[in-house]
């Protein structure tokens, strides 16, 4: 067991630092600190002149999502980039399970997004003047937590998707960018057709944004609990459909020997 | 030359399925978000604003990641040193590529009123149909000729894609590309004037819905763009001088 954790923990900080190879300090900061302040601050001010909601709601809402594009984009890197770096093979030779291998590699990049988020959080609380009731902060950022570990396992399965499909960079583009419109964290849930709204309901970050915003408006943990509990089931729902597609994948690609090639 | 080179590179770019695709779908999601938001705030009346700035917010994408990267991309291909050879001014090579990244982002204005049109029946019923007819083409030439000076100074940054990366929202913002520049604090009216990006969006904007005279926004965001290419040409032959002499031209 100790070797497992082992595994998926070193193991997946080792891949972190390996395959994010682009994360200077300005990178870093430039692209996922000061770009998820901006689109927050956008949504704000649009939300704001057309009257759709306060800023509590863009703040909360779009510092959640803020998890997203570290999480969705590093899931989708932690495979995809195995590929292009021509180290694919080495690691569906390992003897050790894959499943763990690859689990490991969301961990740090769910941790990414908690950091981004809980960021955006306090920047845009910061400067649209949102306070915060202090008895709120421990479930926040277990909330915050939830989302981008969702978040990470939602990358990883797109990241799945890569071992089949070439344009993974493609969906998970559209995917980070859908997340805007059907999560409800920039248009209020009940101005979307039901058919979006239940699309929603199965992605990463609708359900914690709900919750957020409930502790944020300081209902409590107990309001926040149902939300929060739908939110670790969909992480889990992810985890358990990322490990399958890279199972049925990575044999699928042995099988017609096209690891590389695609 | 300018017009064939930006010919031959919008041809180019137009040959990935991928970033056509991005183009075209990311401002299709934008707008979409935009037609929900304006219909939540109950005013259903400006729907063809929202697919319109939703349009203008694809082609600054396409301009700041495409010419942010032009001589980066031309770099990772391996065909900089050509077109450096070339008898031209780097500059007039380097424009039409930036004017390509400009052309190839209308993709996304077509996508945006189509989208609205067949799925949300908004109707397309431009308050001045000729002036928004030179409008979107003088803002695209204007933001190619704004693409220079990107090309020019992100080359000259060590970590150009770090700038890159967060400069879509906040010149979404200040340019009003869908949120008035009135709404927003009087610190960043400065800023927005001497954006040609401003000016194109509210010259495109007063087109389509009447809200003023069009080409005295279009006159002056030409004006800016001007100046920016200028600027772009001059800061482009430093650049290549500095690049010959320290023999850098090929190194990231």
């Amino acid at each position: 067991m100790t070797s497992l954790f082992r595994l998926v923990g070193v193991g997946g900080v080792i891949a972190y630092r390996a395959l994010f190879n682009w994360t200077t300090p300005s990178m870093f900061v430039g692209t996922l600190l000061v770009g998820p302040l901006f689109q927050l601050l956008f949504f704000a001010y649009l939300g704001r002149q057309l009257g759709v909601a306060d800023d509590t709601f863009y703040i909360v809402g779009n510092a959640v999502l803020a998890a997203s594009s570290a999480g969705v984009f590093g899931g989708t890197m932690a495979v995809s980039n195995e590929r292009r770096f021509g180290t694919l093979g080495h690691v569906l030779l390992s003897p050790r399970s894959r499943t763990a291998v690859f689990l490991g590699r969301a961990l740090p990049y769910a941790g990414n997004g908690l950091l981004i988020a809980a960021c955006t959080l306090a920047g845009g609380a910061l400067l649209l003047g949102l306070r915060i009731p202090p008895q709120a902060l421990p479930g926040l950022l277990l909330v915050l937590g939830a989302a981008a570990l969702s978040c990470g396992f939602f990358g990883l399965t797109l990241g799945a998707i890569g071992l089949r499909f070439r344009d993974v960079w493609l969906v998970s583009n559209v995917s980070v960018t859908l997340l805007l419109l059907l999560t409800g964290v920039n248009v209020p849930a009940t101005e979307l057709p039901a058919g979006l709204r239940a699309v929603g309901a199965v992605l990463p970050v609708t359900h914690a944004a709900e919750a957020a915003r409930r502790l944020v408006a300081g209902d409590g943990l107990a309001a926040a609990a149902g939300p929060l509990a739908v939110e670790v089931l969909l992480a889990l729902g992810y985890a358990l459909l990322a490990a399958g597609l890279l199972k049925v994948f990575e044999a699928e690609s042995r099988r017609r020997a096209s690891l590389d090639t695609l | 030359m300018i017009a064939l080179g930006a010919l031959l590179h919008v041809k180019y770019q137009s040959r990935s399925s991928l970033e056509i695709t991005i183009a075209v779908l990311l401002p299709v999601v934008q707008a979409t978000l935009a037609v929900y938001l304006f219909r939540a705030g109950g005013q259903p009346d400006r729907l063809l604003e929202a697919a319109v700035g939703a349009g203008l917010m694809g082609i600054w994408s396409s301009v700041l990641f495409g010419s942010g990267g032009a001589i980066q991309n031309q770099r990772w291909q391996g065909t900089l040193e050509m077109l450096i050879l070339a008898p031209r001014s780097p500059a007039l090579v380097i424009l039409p590529i930036t004017l390509a990244t400009a052309l190839t982002g209308t993709y996304a204005m077509v996508a945006t009123l189509l989208w609205g049109r067949l799925l949300y029946g908004i109707p397309l019923d431009f308050a001045d149909p000729f002036a928004f007819a030179v409008a979107v083409p003088g803002c695209v030439l204007a933001l190619g000729m704004f693409g220079l000076l990107l090309a020019a100074t992100f080359v000259l940054l060590p970590n150009a894609n770090a700038l890159a990366n967060p400069l879509d929202y906040p010149i979404w913002l200040v340019s009003g590309m869908l949120v008035p520049v009135t709404a927003l604090p009087g610190w960043t009216t400065p800023i927005a004037a001497v954006l040609p990006t401003t000016w194109g969006a509210r010259a495109v904007r007063e087109a389509a819905t009447g809200a003023g005279p069009v080409w005295p926004s279009l006159g002056i965001c030409l004006a800016i763009s001007l100046g920016c290419l200028a600027l772009g040409a001059a800061v482009m032959s430093r650049v290549e001088r500095r690049a010959r002499a320290a023999a850098t031209l090929a190194l990231a």
